[in-house]
């Protein structure tokens, strides 16, 4: 077995070993050290994960939920442009750690589009504080858009066909029938 | 006199004929194939890439003429109205103010820049199974 293979470490966790392969890591991992701290961070993480699933239940639809976490990535992204040349020996590191790496960073981006929700929920109950967000098109450009329902929030959504342009608005009320959403609104003042 | 009067009209006329007009439309999306409206089969592949569903209902439509800083009132029906006010046109993109209200609610307000060919499309509330989208368009 290749030494101190954080893939291998990984597969195994994953149960995706079999046979003389997962004895040859298994035995491995008794023998080394440093494998067996990955292994025990790795099995932690895993562990921290499975205890702290995200919530499934959101009001948005999931592609949605997706345009959503992208333009938050894309804006920070843009925020953060100086990006600090990182010293030679982390670049080995990364090498000898891909796998703890890549589930740092997931555990990462998970948090993110917790935050996102979370923030996406306080916005709600303050429509007047809905941000503005500009999406450019060729013919069509939503320049700002606001909600002044409670517990609504509106969203403009960038696609890939710039000659339309999509406004989301989410959190409105559900209604049986045409005539009770009619009633609904009649009576609902914003 | 009766010449220069008739002039007039027809120049009128002519201006009246070439200015920009705003479509709006009320729209139901549906799994119900039985509200599959003919009407909209030009917009439906679009209608469809963004929303998912299938089928789509027709339920109010309404064109007004754009002028600036002129405040349309489209009742597009089912207590919906859409209120339009052109800001500014440069270079046939046209800069619109939108409130979308039902009732006494304001769904949405927006400040769109839309042209010739550019839909916007606004989802709102959900009704039964059915989401009601409203969709502008703007015709030179």
């Amino acid at each position: 077995m290749k030494p101190h293979n954080p893939e291998l470490i990984s597969a195994l966790l994953d149960g995706e070993l079999r046979g003389l392969r997962r004895w040859l890591v298994e035995r491995h991992l008794h023998r080394c050290a440093i494998c067996a701290a990955e292994y025990r961070h790795l099995h932690h993480v895993r562990d921290m994960l499975a205890a702290n699933p995200v919530d499934a239940s959101m009001s948005d639809s999931s592609e949605f939920f997706w345009s959503k976490v992208k333009r938050e990535i894309e804006a920070r992204s843009q925020q953060s442009k100086v990006v600090p040349t990182p010293e030679p020996g982390f670049l080995g590191w990364i090498g000898q750690h891909s796998h703890a790496f890549a589930t740092a960073v997931a555990a990462v981006v998970a948090a993110l589009g917790i935050v996102w929700v979370v923030q996406t929920h306080r916005t709600a109950k303050h429509p007047g504080s809905t941000p503005v967000v500009v999406v450019r098109g060729n013919t069509v450009t939503v320049e700002q858009v606001t909600t002044a329902l409670n517990h609504a929030v509106a969203t403009p959504l960038k696609g890939d066909d710039t000659s339309v342009a999509v406004i989301w608005v989410s959190g409105l009320p559900w209604t049986p029938d045409l005539t009770a959403m009619e009633t609904h609104f009649a009576n609902t003042d914003s | 006199m009766r010449r220069v009067s008739l002039t007039i009209a027809l120049l009128l006329l002519t201006a009246a004929a070439h200015a920009a007009q705003v479509q709006a439309l009320l729209i139901r999306a549906s799994n119900d194939e039985k509200l599959a409206d003919a009407r909209l089969k030009e917009l439906q592949p679009q209608l469809k890439k963004k929303f998912g569903y299938p089928y789509y209902q027709q339920m109010g439509e309404k064109h007004e003429s754009l002028k600036t800083d002129t405040v349309s009132r489209l009742d597009l029906g089912e207590g919906f109205v859409v209120f339009v006010t052109p800001k500014a046109t440069d270079k046939k993109v046209h800069e619109l103010e939108i409130e979308w209200t039902s009732g006494r609610a304001s769904l949405v307000k927006s400040t769109v820049k839309i042209s010739e060919g550019g839909h916007l499309f606004v989802k709102g509330p959900a009704v039964a199974n059915d989401w009601i989208v409203l969709a502008l368009t703007v015709h030179e």
